[in-house]
Order: structure tokens, then sequence, then C-alpha cells
């Protein structure tokens, strides 16, 4: 470099003195992908959660561009959603109108008799919609999903890979150096971060645009990539030694992989309609009589289009909902009086029907606060690894032991004799099956009885699950132990005080009727990859009874009730809401004086009718029977059980008074919060940072997997082949799915039964306290600010009703 | 003491990071990459900002609030960390500041 150059490079800031670190760019292309947690605790993640820090419609399209999905819902399927009604046309010409800046520019005239909100509106409802592009195959991707699979599913892979390798890549390097012929890939380099470079370097990406290319190429396999994810940030240690792999793994072998059979080529096909042709045919009017005010109109895309739509559905939803909330904070009185029973319930959408139906029954108070019941912990079952249940946003703080309750012990023993046998038999059986000599006569042997018992799961499912229960023994005989068990660390008697404390700080509650139910909820399904995904989110992907029992253990705790004072006749009881049944199940029951067993003969028969309630008005949903909703959890063909979160809208933080009286449908999270007695807004941070937090990665999760079903979500559940538990491919091969199956998000007959619509989050609390809280979290200014979730604020003290605006501030429009 | 049995300092410098809990992990890996050997790190702090004032980490989320890196290594060490830093602040909020300090044994500041 000459001395005139030097300067020169110096001016542009180019002559940096260190060259800028490839580890950080790998880091940061690395979430360019959300997390993929393995099926068996499989959470709700935003998919687009590395576009936070942008305005969400500039996301919708960045990712689009970066994934090669769809930025928007087919405007075909927008087109029959409003012809049910949601939205309505009405509210979607309201919002093209707003969209296009008010009345005034709306109703300019742009052909004869013709206004632009016309043309918007042809647009949106009449014109011809062209066909999205089909995806080009990746066969580099591809091929490195193959590595993946086989390196990440030790114990089932038939030619498992990397058995003594010390990570991904250099496990595949020798399978990657014999299947190119080309003499470029002898000269790679040992470790992955070297050959990122050496790749990079290869390939002429400039360091300008090594950042973009990096996060462009971990787009290309978002399921390991995220699966990478997963095991790096949050898989416990035992776990991410087994298999260790990072970012820089995947990186490299996707870009050899190209490097070996010549690059990858981009290609753009424009396919740009002339939209003004189509306006003319559809008006019947010449091409040449628009003005050119209807220019802009012409080129937006269709994911414009349906962004229109998208936000149409929300302030449908939102506005009224809002307004109601308000009227009822003017009118509805508190519940002061002593209530029948009170029940806790998570803050999951299915429980606002429960809470709905067991409220009609009788004086109960249900509340609502997140599954977990705020406790950090994992739990252990004897001879198992741990498992966490807890939202993923915080680690474990404790590791409780699984123990066999007083008065089960037998009932223990029978389910970890027969869990031990079934663990043996399962192992065996995979022997055999893939041994060369072994699986020809296995096949013989256990065909028959696996014949049998396919045939069972089919015609006589309720059968088959009554005897699998027999034969498998009753889980619920062991509990989360407090105390100081077998390996377990127990909670002090500090620490049951402080996560006793929390609940009733968080939620405004006070423990005063003669029982006091935490439900924790799980889902019900046989032969289902996603059954975690019916769980409680809030209990990473497990039902949500091991909680319920540890805090109604707290809460019993003779300590604990001392400290805060809770009346001699009052008792908690656990229990768990089966949301594909709507049973509930209470446990243990024999600790509960005998003073109490009217109350409790009544609790239980009211909820034996909300039950019936709610599970009629879900078949109807399903547009099934109540019989069927039973068999279709036990009936291995079943892909539809229940319809989980679809439909998920609002995220509402107040009293329950506020919604007593409001049917909203099960579309809304639910977390009790008295503003009142929460000064410094604490509370409230909490419930904003964690609890509304996962709400909006479940609902950006069903948001996205219908927006594009086949990227963003999983596609159809009928070709769907689990990978070692680590998540399920398409066919026999390829990237693991991520998001939802199709079947969770659409009817049989392709409309979406979730309505693509962003969370509305409604908040019963002094405008002022919210807008500090807005500035001092940085995930809610990111969040609130980028319109990742819209937010509205209802003023206890004077009524006024704020939504939170894109300029950042409350605006006085609630609309 | 005298001149004699003093005993020897060196110069170093410290590197002090403050970033939101978010991205521990992203401020790991440049220090790391520059070569910095280890590093102290103080969860949950405060403070005023551009933004008003800061809180720390709520109660059920490890990525609410704040964190504090404090480092100390041979200065081409730490001017690698801070330049990857500036780097990443171009899309994440924090703060660095960067001072020289001395220390007694220096071979436990540099990277094995």
């Amino acid at each position: 470099m000459t001395q005139v150059s030097k300067i020169v490079a110096a001016d542009n800031g180019t002559a940096h003195a260190s060259p800028s670190s490839l580890a950080l760019k790998v880091e940061l292309a690395a979430r360019t992908v959300a997390p993929l947690w393995p099926l068996e605790s499989a959470i709700a993640v935003n998919p687009l959660s590395g576009f936070e820090d942008m305005p969400f419609e500039q996301a919708l399209g960045d990712a689009a561009r970066l994934f090669g999905t769809r930025a928007g819902l087919d405007l075909r399927l927008w087109r029959r959603l409003s012809a049910m009604g949601r939205p309505t046309r009405e509210a979607v010409r309201q919002e093209s109108i707003r969209d296009l800046g008010g009345l005034e520019r709306a109703f300019e005239m742009v052909g004869p008799d013709i206004t632009l909100v016309d043309c918007l509106m042809a647009r949106l409802y009449d014109l011809p919609i062209a066909d999205a592009l089909a995806h080009d195959g990746d066969p580099s991707a591809e091929r490195v999903a193959e590595w993946c699979a086989a390196y990440f599913a030790k114990g089932v892979a038939a030619i498992p890979l990397g058995a003594q390798a010390p990570g991904l890549f250099a496990a595949a390097l020798p399978l990657l150096k014999a299947s190119f012929s080309n003499p470029l890939v002898k000269s790679v380099p040992e470790t992955p971060m070297a050959a990122v470079r050496w790749a990079l370097y290869r390939l002429a990406i400039e360091p300008a645009d090594q950042q973009r290319f990096l996060r462009s190429t971990v787009a290309r396999m978002p399921g390991w990539a995220g699966h990478i994810r997963w095991r790096d940030e949050q898989a416990d240690d035992d776990r991410r030694q087994e298999r260790p792999s990072g970012m820089a793994d995947l990186i490299a072998l996707i870009l050899i992989s190209d490097l070996a059979v010549g690059a990858r080529p981009v290609e753009a096909i424009d396919k740009r309609v002339d939209v003004r042709r189509q306006l003319a045919a559809h008006f019947q009017i010449a091409a040449d009589r628009f003005s050119p005010a209807v220019r802009d109109l012409c080129e937006r895309d269709d994911a414009g289009l349906a962004l229109i739509f998208q936000q149409a559905a929300e302030r449908e939803f939102a506005t009224p909902l809002a307004k109601s909330i308000a009227a009822k904070a003017k009118t509805a009185i508190a519940d002061e009086a002593s209530p029948d029973a009170q029940l806790l319930f998570c803050i999951d959408v299915r429980s606002e029907p429960m809470r709905r139906a067991l409220e009609a029954q009788g004086a109960y108070q249900t509340v609502g606060y997140a599954g977990f019941f705020g406790l950090p912990i994992a739990v252990r079952e004897p001879g198992s690894p741990r498992t966490r249940r807890l939202p993923v946003l915080v680690g474990p703080q404790h590791e409780l032991a699984l123990a066999p309750v007083r008065g089960a012990e037998e009932d223990a023993r029978d389910y970890l004799a027969a869990r031990d046998r079934d663990r043996s038999l399962r192992a065996l059986f995979n022997r055999l099956k893939s041994g060369l000599a072994t699986g020809f006569s296995t096949a013989e042997t256990v065909g028959g009885g696996a014949g049998l018992w396919m045939a069972l799961q089919t015609f006589a499912p309720g059968l088959s699950a009554r005897l699998r229960r027999g034969m498998g023994g009753d889980p619920q005989a062991l509990a989360p132990a407090i105390d100081r068990h077998a390996g377990g660390s127990g909670l002090t008697a500090g620490e049951r005080l402080s996560y006793a404390r929390a609940m009733f700080a968080l939620t405004g509650m006070k423990a005063t009727a003669r029982l006091v139910v935490l439900l924790g909820h799980a889902g019900e399904t046989v032969n289902n990859p996603y059954a975690s995904a019916l769980d409680c989110g809030a209990c990473a992907g497990h039902g949500g009874a091991a909680n319920a029992r540890a805090m109604a253990a707290i809460l019993n705790d003779r300590d604990t009730r001392a400290a805060l004072g809770i009346a001699a006749d009052t008792h908690f009881v656990a229990g768990e809401h089966n949301t594909t049944t709507d049973d509930v199940r209470l446990f243990d029951l024999q600790f509960l004086p005998e003073t109490h067993s009217g109350d409790l003969e009544r609790l239980q028969q009211s909820l034996a009718a909300a039950g019936e309630a709610v599970r009629t008005e879900r078949a109807r949903k399903l547009g099934r029977t109540e019989q069927d909703l039973r068999r279709g959890a036990a009936h291995w063909g079943e892909v539809r059980p229940e319809w989980g979160l679809t439909g998920n809208a609002a995220f509402i933080v107040g009293p329950r008074r506020l919604t007593r009286s409001i049917d909203l449908d099960g579309r809304a999270f639910l977390h009790d919060y008295d503003w009142r007695i929460d000064g410094q807004g604490e509370a409230l941070a909490t419930i904003l940072t964690a609890p509304m937090v996962v709400a909006q990665w479940i609902n950006c999760q069903y948001l996205f997997s219908t927006i594009d079903n086949d990227r963003y979500g999983a596609g159809d559940k009928t070709v769907h082949n689990p990978v070692a538990g680590i998540g399920v491919v398409r066919g026999n091969g390829g990237d693991l799915a991520v998001g939802l199956p199709r079947q969770t998000l659409f009817h049989d007959d392709g409309t979406p039964a979730h309505v693509p619509q962003r969370l509305t989050t409604i908040v019963y609390a002094p405008i002022k306290r919210v807008e500090t809280l807005v500035e001092q979290q940085a995930v809610l200014r990111r969040l609130f600010g980028n319109g990742w979730v819209r937010l509205i604020v209802i003023d206890p003290q004077t009524g006024q009703v704020r939504r939170w605006a894109d300029d950042r501030e409350l605006n006085e429009d609630a609309a | 003491m005298n001149e004699m049995t003093r005993p020897m300092l060196h110069l170093m410098k410290k590197i002090e990071v403050v970033v939101q809990a978010a991205d521990i992990k992203l401020v790991e890996t440049v220090l790391r990459d520059a070569g910095i050997a280890g590093w102290t790190m103080i969860r949950d702090v405060a403070g005023m900002g551009h933004h008003g004032f800061h809180q720390g980490r709520t109660i059920f989320s490890d990525e609410s609030g704040l964190v504090m890196f404090v480092g100390v290594a041979p200065a081409d060490h730490i001017r690698n960390a801070a330049d990857n830093l500036r780097d990443l602040f171009h899309t994440r909020a924090g703060v660095l500041f960067m001072s020289d300090v001395e220390v007694i044994r220096s071979d436990y500041f540099v990277a094995a």
C-alpha cells in the first residue's frame, strides 16, 4: 500500500487496526434464527426473534427475503377469512382509508367515479393474485441436514456419525471429503472457525459483506441452526457435551458444500404483473383513464396488502375489547365476598373458557398466574435426567426430587418398574431392529403383536388408553418434594415464603376461601411428536402438575402459613386441567382434612359440569362431537386432538372482575394484577417482561406459522418423521421443521382457523406507571415501540384509555 | 518497604462493558476472541442512561436488566476487544470504558 492510499483508507475509516472478529460475526449470524427446543419440551418461539430490533412491518419484508418466505398470508386466504367476517369488509375499508392517509386522500378521484380507496379495495378483494414463487431446492443444505441428523441423533441413526470426534464439523469432515471429488475440499482447514474463514476467502466475500452473508447462510437451515442454538445456549451441560457443536460448524459445512459443487446461484424472478391494467379491467375502463395518483397503489406488493387485512383484524378485535373492559372498570364491583373456592389457573388462553364455565357454576373466584406458579425449578424422577419446569427466560434455581407421595408408595413403585421395563424393551427392540441378523426375525416376532396393538388404537382407542395406563402405572404417584430428598435440594423456609409472597404480590389475590386450588394444565394425545406443544409453555413444554403440587405443598407448610397469616381453615389443593378432554384431576386429596370433604365434593361437581360446558364449546369449534374429543385424545391417528392456543390475540393484565362478564372466546391470556398494592411497579415489570414475553413468542409462532406454514411452520403432519426426539423432518430428509404443523392452524379445507394478528396487551394500571416501565425495560421498548405487540392502557384513576402509538407515546386515541 | 522489595507493577489496560443481559454471550465471544484470559461479571447493575433509569433484572427473566463486564489484559488485546465491541454497538445498546491499570502479576492476565 502506498502512503497516499493509506491516507485515503484511513479517511474512509477502513484502516481498522484489528480485523473484525469472525467469532462475533458468527455469533451474531446465529441470532438470525430462533432456538429450536427438542420435541420433549417444545415451546413456542418467535421465528423472527432476531428481527425484533426493527419495526414489525420492516421485519416481515427483511425476513421474507432472507428466509425465502412469504411476508404475509396469501391474499386468497385473507379473502376467504374476510368473507367469514374475520375481519369484516367494513373494518378492512376503514383500515384502507387510514392506510391511505385519511379521508381526503382516500376519496380522491383517480378515474371516472373511482376513488383511491375503491382501487385499494379492488386490489384487496377482487384482482387476480399471482402465484407465489416455488421454493428452489438447496442441495448443500439438504446434504448438511443429513450429516446433522446422523451426528445429533445419537443412538438412533443407523450409521452414527462422530462417535469419537469432538464436534459436528470434525465428525462430518471425512464424509465431506469423501463426498466430493473437487480437489479444493482436500485443503479445508481442520477447525470450524478456520474453515469458515477459508470458505469466505474462497468465495471472495468482502469483510463488509460478511455479516450479511453469514446471516443468509444460517437462514438456509433454520431448523438445524435453531437446534444448535438451543444446545449452545439452553441445554444442560451434559446434553451439550454429549454432542458438541457451534454455529461455525454448520456454516463451515454449508459453505464448503457450496464451494465443492460451485457457488449457489442466487436468482430473483420478477413476476410483476400490470396492476393498472388489471384495475382497468375490473372497473371496465381504459387503463389510460386513471390519474397518476394511482401509481403508488399499483406498486404495492401482496405483503403490503396482506398487512392491511391483518391490521383490520387487529383493530376490529382490540378496540371493542378495550372499550368494554374500560366500561367494566367503571361499573364492576370488587369481589370482596368470601368465595366458595378460589382457583388459580395458568394464563394460557385455554384456561379462559374453563374459568368462565366454572364461574357460572357458583361463587368461584378464578385468578390467572403463570402456570409454573413462580417456582424456578427443575424436577428429577429417580433414574432419569432432570427436566426443567419453568419458562425458558429464566434458569432453574432448585432441583426437586420427584418422590413417592405418602399413601401412593405402591403406585409409585409400579410406575417406576413399568417405566424401566418399557425402557429396556425399547432398547432391546432398537438393537434387534437394526441388527443385520435379527432385523427380519424381529419383524416377524413382534409384528403380530404390534399389528394387534395398532388395530386396538384404531378401533378401540379408549380401551387401548386404559390398557396403557393400567400397564404403565401412574406417573402422578410421584410428586416434587419440597423437603430435601434423595438428591433433591428442597426449598428452605425463606425460599418457600418468598415464592408464596411473589404469587400473592403479582396477582393481588388474597387466600380467603376454605379451598384454594392451584391448577396446572396439560394436553393429552398419542402418536404425536408435537404433544408437548399442547402442554404448558410456562413449564417449558410439560404438564403443570409438578409445579402446582410443589406450590400447594409450600402453601400448606405450617411455617409458611404462619408467616403469611393464612387462616387455619384455608387449604390448598393442586390439580391439572386436561385441555384435550377438559377433565380436571385434583392431587393429594388424602391430605385434605375431613372437615373440607363437603367443599371438595361441591367443587368437583362444579368442575365436572364446567368441563362438560367447555367440551361442548370446543367440540363445536372442532366440528366434532364431545365424545369424539375423548376418543381423539387416545386415537393414534388423530391429527388435531385440540386447537391448542389457536386464536390467541390478547394479553390482559388486571383484576378478573374486568373481564368476568366478557366471553373472550379462548383468545386471551389473563394475568391478574392489582395496581393498588404495587406502588413501585415491580409486579407489573415482572408480568410484562416475563409472562407477556412468553405470550408474545406464542403469538408470533402462531402468526408466522399461519402466514407461511411451509417455511415458518412445520407443514403437513402426515408426512412428519421424528428425528431422535430432536425434531421432525418432512418425508425422509431435509432441514428440521420449525414452528407448528398445518393441522394446528388450518381447517381441513385449508381455511385458517387462526387469524394471523399481533398480540394486543391491555394493562389496567396508571398510565404514568406504564410509561415509566416501558422506558426502563429495553425489551418493552423493543416490543411496543417496534409494533410487535400492541399496547392499550386503561388508567384506573382517570378512566382514560390510551394506545401505545408508533411514535412511542401513549396516544389519546384508543381506537 | 524500599524500592528493592516493593513488588514490580506492570501496566495493563482495563475494559468495563455494560450491556443488556440478553447480550452476555456476545460480549463473552468478543472478549475471548480478543485474547482476554478472564473477566469479572457483575449481574443486575442499574443506572442512568439515555432512556432514563435502567432497572435491574425482573424476577422471572434472566434476560432483563443490565450486566457489567470488567476485564484486564495487555493494551493490544483490550483495543481489539474495544474495536469489536464498537461493531457490536452498531446494533446493540451498551457502553464501554477503558482505563490504565497496574497489576502485580502480569502473567495472570494473559491468555494461556
